[in-house]
């Protein structure tokens, strides 16, 4: 064995580990998620017979998950806004000369230590119980209900707790590239008489452009996902009406397989759902990958 | 050398997790009796050495989700409970036969596959409209005159209209949200007033029906007025956004007359410490008078086939004919145990109620169980939670109602 061969062996033992969990909790898994999706199974036990694609037939005339579907992208959307620009903002806050500048940054980073489940629960006691009794002693219609139960704010309080969440995490990817850009750039450009504002847009952005890239991947993602604070805060309800059907009107798409599967013990339409959700979830992502990768520059 | 050594090192750290937790492992679905339950295991523990751990899933999480998840997780349960078919269909091959155990000779309602004997009653168990009689006394409405829809309904009136002398925020507490997770008490329970009440226990007519898409034209229209009723009468605060606590707080508090939940709830009623007398009164949806509440087994334990199956069942033995056993079920949990050796009688109100209904064989059976996974809880009870929160009116709700029952049969 040559001392070439000695090593590839070292690095392949040494990576044996984490391959096999990765292998076996993912990988493996994974393949037999792919296959179940073609089968009648329930769950326990083993499956009476392949059903082709039938799965995946359902899956298109249940008004349910398109819904599930489309909330779902609502959701993305209003939340990467949402989360990108307070993170952005609050990262603007704390690189800047303000005083307690390290409390602030600890402080916003907080929320994200906390469980999503926990969180759920604590915001649904706040939204369901604290701002309706506020609500009726100040006279303040609009939050005298629970904003929970009424299917046109409760999307609003699910894009209020993951951003207060997830917020103080992206805010620390946005304060290490605000600090990796070169002092030099920006006192050039305080010289030549750039305004705050135009130093923000024309040279910190541009240059910054890597961590939109990571911030909106995984405020994509993470929105995509949204399991954890949907079931503790709102459990999918209130219930609101879609192409004539009853439906969930907060239950995003994580969920809504989470449902098909265990409450309604569809074990095989579940999975064929996830397929799918991991196939939509893969072809955005690389969109916005390649898109983000364009636009960045070097200084 | 060394690299063999870390390597067999590390795969030895990834399997240490997988030894045994106890000699016997529960997996139960009452939140409620978790603390005594686990008492009770402790007890047994000291007396007999025989290690138990109580795992439980339900109230607002999803109890099979839970069994599901043990099952998977390459240590399962010895014991665990089934809520009828459906659970027993789903873990059949697993289920031991525990046919001449000594329990079985204390009860008539073991879960039995023919002739096999397969579950253990946890418990009897029932629900009508709980009604606090101090209330009813002040407003002049006798209680065993509740037994049809027309009298039900002029006593809401005349409570509704006496709310501020009475210190009501509500006539019945009742709750209907998908948000906090109650679409059981409407799309199970509330349901199974439709299938059963009127009939002789053991009658299938209405589940067959409904399981082949269909409904009793008059009966549905009748039904239908009477979660009406029910609704008119809660508020909507309470239906969308009561929780398990807090519905029942409403009517321990004496702000509400009548209470839609079972005996299940006495252990939490008991702490609140309500200063009335409580009784069930029946679900009567029909004109006709319908004299009963709703009482069956809600569940059975079963003994995993492959588990520690010797040790489980002489636990379960021990439960059923043991005065430890009878002190947990009657005081600790406040159940009414569905064993003829068991003298011990609940001292706790809403038991007590059932007891009596129960002794005096006024009692409607439940099948809800019967509907396929999820349909009652999940389809049926969003069209409930629609209907409360005034979004359709009674005759939409009928239609829906009788469309989502249609696509049964799909």
């Amino acid at each position: 064995m040559t001392s070439k061969q000695r090593r590839k062996l070292t690095e392949f033992l040494f990576l044996l580990p984490t391959l096999l969990a990765f292998v076996m909790v993912i990988i493996i898994p994974f393949i037999y998620g792919i296959f179940y999706s073609f089968t009648d199974w329930q769950g326990t036990g083993t499956f009476s017979k392949m059903v082709g694609l039938e799965n995946y037939k359902a899956i298109f005339n249940e008004p349910a998950f398109l819904h599930s579907f489309l909330k779902t992208l609502e959701f993305t959307v209003i939340n990467i806004i949402t989360v990108n620009v307070v993170a952005f903002i609050i990262s603007l806050l704390v690189t800047s000369e303000i005083r307690g500048r390290n409390v602030y940054r600890a402080g916003f980073f907080v929320p994200n230590l906390i469980g999503g489940i926990v969180l759920g629960l604590i915001w649904q006691f706040i939204f369901s119980n604290i701002l309706p009794a506020v609500g009726s002693a100040i006279g303040w219609d609009l939050i005298s209900k629970s904003l929970i139960s009424n299917k046109d704010t409760v999307m609003f309080t699910m894009v209020t707790v993951n951003t207060w969440q997830y917020a103080g995490y992206i805010m620390l990817i946005y304060v290490a590239a605000i600090q990796s850009i070169s002092k030099s750039v920006m006192e050039a450009a305080e010289v030549d008489g750039a305004k705050y504002w135009t130093r923000i847009t024309r040279i910190q952005i541009p240059l910054m452009a890597n961590a939109f890239t990571i911030s909106l991947f995984l405020t994509l993602t993470n929105s995509f996902k949204m399991y954890d604070v949907n079931v503790a805060l709102t459990n999918g309800g209130p219930v609101g009406i879609f192409m004539n059907k009853p439906v969930n009107s907060s239950e995003l798409l994580a969920l809504n397989i989470y449902q098909t599967a265990f409450k309604y013990n569809n074990m095989a339409q579940g999975q064929a759902k996830a397929v799918l959700f991991f196939v939509v979830l893969t072809i955005f992502s690389i969109i916005q990958v390649s898109y983000n990768k364009s636009k960045e520059v070097e200084a | 050398m060394k690299k063999v050594l870390a390597l067999v090192l590390a795969l030895a750290m990834m399997l240490a997790a997988t030894s045994a937790l106890a000699d016997i492992v529960i997996c139960q679905n009452k939140v409620e009796i978790t603390a005594a339950m686990q008492d009770y295991a402790k007890l047994y523990t000291e007396k007999t050495g025989v290690d138990v751990k109580v795992i439980t899933g339900g109230g607002s999480s999803d109890y099979n989700t839970v069994l599901k998840a043990e099952m998977q997780s390459g240590r399962e349960p010895d014991i665990w409970v089934i809520e009828g078919p459906a659970g027993y269909e789903l873990w059949k091959d697993k289920i031991a036969d525990q046919t001449g155990a000594e329990w079985t000779q204390y009860t008539a309602a073991a879960y039995m596959d023919g002739d096999k004997v397969v579950g253990f009653p946890v418990a009897v168990e029932g629900y009508g409209l709980a009604y606090n009689k101090n209330i009813l006394d002040k407003a002049g409405i006798d209680p065993a005159t509740l037994t049809n829809f027309d009298a039900l309904k002029a006593a809401f009136e005349k409570l509704d209209s006496m709310k501020e002398e009475l210190g009501l925020d509500m006539v019945v507490s009742m709750v209907a949200g998908t948000t906090t997770g109650m679409t059981w008490v409407t799309g199970l329970h509330n349901f199974n007033v439709y299938l059963t009440v009127g009939n002789e226990r053991n009658d299938t007519t209405y589940i067959d029906q409904v399981l082949e898409g269909k409904v009793d034209e008059e009966r549905f229209h009748q039904y239908c007025q009477y979660v009406a009723l029910l609704f008119q009468y809660s508020t909507q605060d309470m239906l969308l956004n009561g929780t398990q606590d807090s519905q029942l707080a409403a009517f321990a508090n004496g702000k509400a007359a009548f209470y839609h939940q079972g005996n299940w709830m006495d252990p939490s009623l008991v702490q609140l410490n309500p200063d009335f007398e409580i009784a069930y009164a029946p679900h009567a949806f029909l004109h006709e008078d319908t004299d009963g509440i709703l009482v069956n087994p809600p569940s059975w334990y079963v003994v995993n086939e492959n588990g520690n199956k010797d040790e489980a069942i002489a636990y379960l033995n021990y439960l059923a004919t043991s005065e430890d056993g009878a002190d947990y079920m009657v005081n600790k949990a406040a159940m009414v145990p569905a064993f003829t050796n068991v003298t011990l009688a609940p001292t706790t109100p809403l038991s007590k109620s059932v007891m009596e209904w129960n002794a005096a064989g006024k009692t409607y059976d439940w099948q809800q169980y019967k509907l396929p996974d999820g349909f009652g809880m999940g389809t049926l009870g969003q069209i409930y939670e629609l209907f409360a929160a005034q979004a359709i009116d009674v005759d939409t709700f009928e239609t829906m109602m009788k469309d989502a029952i249609a696509g049964i049969a799909k």
